[in-house]
């Protein structure tokens, strides 16, 4: 049996590509990704105590994480389309009307 | 586990039902009936809708309050007390008078789905108050935040509006991730997603290095939503280019709701690993984490808000300057300050929809929200820049008005409430003084409005009786909690002791 240590540290080590990758890529589709691979190593990390607890809450929980990702990409892609349209591009770095 | 029971369920949930079917029976009505009217009457027809909808869900609070006081289901996952109904029925109050001050705008052409959206994100938040569940506090705080990411794009003919709308989305899902991150921590020391379980399990394990990994996330995720410095960089954007009454009701209704789960879950889910952040008595926990963060905000809100040029980002900045003395209520979280935490974040947002509301209509009539915009408008507007003095005031903290007494209680609380006697006084010291620098950027917008001359072609600014009636009704509220705070305080404290005892 694999322990569960070893779920974690692989779960962090996404999360933290996630973040990364967030703060790094200029791509806005490429940022968005990031975020659902940061959601997908909560996930993981979820299953790993489910199993550990041996309670079915944590799966649960899964299931939840996984649909609210699937609405907020409706969302998300709505405004990103909305966004593209006006400015015709999907450059982060150009999105800066306003600031500080 | 205990069966479901549905009836209880349903009974439970029974207001926020009310409030999504009015929404749905609002944008059903608008799509077929009154697909060729004009917008002002489609407006109207939504609003009283709205407002029907919402009458409704608080007369079904006041009626399941005067059954039984105390109901839980599902070992906490859905809650109903005296506490959770003040706070539901603020947010309805909230919702209406952002509906009511949009009715004279004119950025959208999608009226039905407009309203359907404000009372949506109003049942997110009323789920969001009433549950000690993590899952609960997840899903609804997501459609709390989904609704206001589109709002706050929905002015599709501005560039600025899909900007705000993007940096909204893409922090406040970075900041849902990490809110989960930590959830999933806590699931995992204590195999529970109940807060008072998880507090249980917890207790006196702060070194516990995975606790400290789900502490520090927690507040980031929190710290986003509430808009605190370091995590506050969406909110001046986001205000900015969000329409004016969609920034009102982002700076208002869902204020309250954050800072309400906020303190929840770190008073209930992390009781015994609060650690203690006063200057004499320093002990590891998540009280002097959020104490750097309350401190950053009110030096950076305050700060950074001089030297605004657009009245929205001022009141950005504000909002974060607020946010700031709000998070030192939750530092020394005794009862006495959850109290005056809440009565400070219902008369915030109070002042805020107001202030916004004002600033909806000079945005109309000059097409800008500049400083330079407001130039006269005591002259072209007497009524709505006398309503505006109030808001400034109070926001600022000047005496007869409700935000003097929020303030004085909440520092009054913070320092009365500490074990050791005034170990939080640096952080008071800190919130009096940057209070007074505020006062510099409040009185700012005012000099425009009372001593500056108008432009030479200025025309008197024409607005509805309607607008004008409920920004004199927010401004009398004010007055009215500033005289007479034990009005709105009562409330507050029967509620917290009925939940206590």
């Amino acid at each position: 049996m694999v322990p569960i240590a070893y779920y974690l540290v692989l779960s962090a080590l996404l999360f933290s590509i996630g973040a990364g990758a967030f703060l790094i890529k200029r791509n806005i589709i490429t940022v968005f990704m990031s975020i659902e691979l940061m959601l997908n190593a909560v996930n993981l990390s979820f299953v790993a105590f489910a199993y550990q607890w041996h309670a079915i809450r944590g799966q649960i929980f899964v299931f939840f994480v996984m649909v609210v990702a699937a609405a907020e990409a409706a969302v998300g892609l709505a405004i990103i389309i909305a966004v593209y349209r006006t400015r015709n591009t999907l450059n982060v770095d150009q999105i800066d009307l306003m600031k500080l | 586990m205990t069966g479901t029971s549905y009836r209880e369920l349903l009974l439970l949930a029974l207001p926020q039902t009310v409030v999504v079917l009015a929404g749905l029976i609002a944008l059903a009505l608008d799509l077929s009936l009154f697909r060729n009217s004009t917008n002002r009457v489609r407006f109207s027809a939504g609003a009283a809708i709205a407002c029907a909808g919402s009458l409704a869900a608080g007369c079904c609070i006041l009626l399941s309050q005067t059954h039984g006081a105390i109901q839980t289901f599902q070992n906490g996952m859905l809650l109903s007390n005296p506490l959770t109904h003040l706070i539901q029925i603020a947010l309805l109050l909230l919702a209406v008078l952002t509906i009511l001050l949009s009715i004279d705008s004119t950025f959208t052409d999608h009226i039905g789905e407009y309203i359907l959206l404000i009372l949506l994100a109003t049942a997110g938040m009323m789920f969001l108050v009433s549950t000690e569940d993590l899952l609960l506090i997840f899903v609804s705080l997501e459609l709390l935040s989904l609704c206001l990411y589109v709002l706050t794009g929905f002015n599709k003919h501005s560039v600025h509006s899909a900007e705000a709308a993007l940096k909204y989305f893409l922090f406040g899902g970075m900041s849902a991730a990490f809110l989960l991150f930590g959830f999933s921590y806590l699931y995992g020391l204590s195999g529970s997603t109940n807060l008072v379980r998880i507090a249980a399990a917890t207790e006196g394990s702060v070194m516990d290095p995975l606790l400290m990994v789900a502490i520090v996330m927690t507040v980031t995720g929190f710290g986003f939503k509430v808009a605190a410095v370091p995590f506050h960089l969406w909110s001046p954007d986001a205000y900015e280019g969000a329409p004016a009454p969609a920034a009102a009701f982002i700076a208002s209704a869902s204020k309250v709701a954050s800072f309400f789960i906020f303190a929840q879950v770190m008073v209930l889910g992390f009781a015994g690993t609060a650690g203690n952040a006063g200057w004499n008595v320093r002990a590891p926990g998540w009280a002097p984490l959020v104490a750097v963060v309350a401190a950053l905000s009110l030096v950076l809100g305050n700060v950074a808000a001089l030297a605004q040029k657009s009245v929205k980002r001022l009141l950005a900045y504000s909002a974060i300057a607020h946010a700031g003395y709000m998070l030192l209520a939750i530092v020394s979280h005794t009862q006495q300050s959850i109290a005056a935490l809440l009565y400070y974040v219902l008369t915030y947002a109070l002042t805020t929809i107001g202030a916004f509301g004002v600033v909806a209509v000079v945005e109309h009539q000059t097409g800008g929200d500049k400083l330079s915009d407001f130039a006269g408008l005591s002259r072209r507007a007497p009524l709505p820049s006398m309503c505006m003095l109030v808001f400034l005031l109070s926001l600022a903290g000047i005496p007869p008005l409700a935000g003097f007494f929020g303030k004085f209680y909440l520092f009054s609380a913070a320092l009365a409430g500490t074990t050791a006697s005034l170990s939080l006084l640096w952080l008071v010291i800190l919130a009096v003084a940057m209070s007074a620098v505020s006062l510099y950027y409040y009185l700012q917008v005012l000099k425009r409005i009372y001593v500056e001359q108008p432009p030479a072609d200025a025309a008197p600014i024409q607005i509805s009786i309607l607008s004008q009636i409920v920004l004199c009704l927010i401004a009398a509220i004010i007055i009215l909690l500033g005289c007479a705070p034990n009005l709105l305080l009562r409330l507050i404290q029967n509620a917290l002791n009925a939940i206590i005892a």
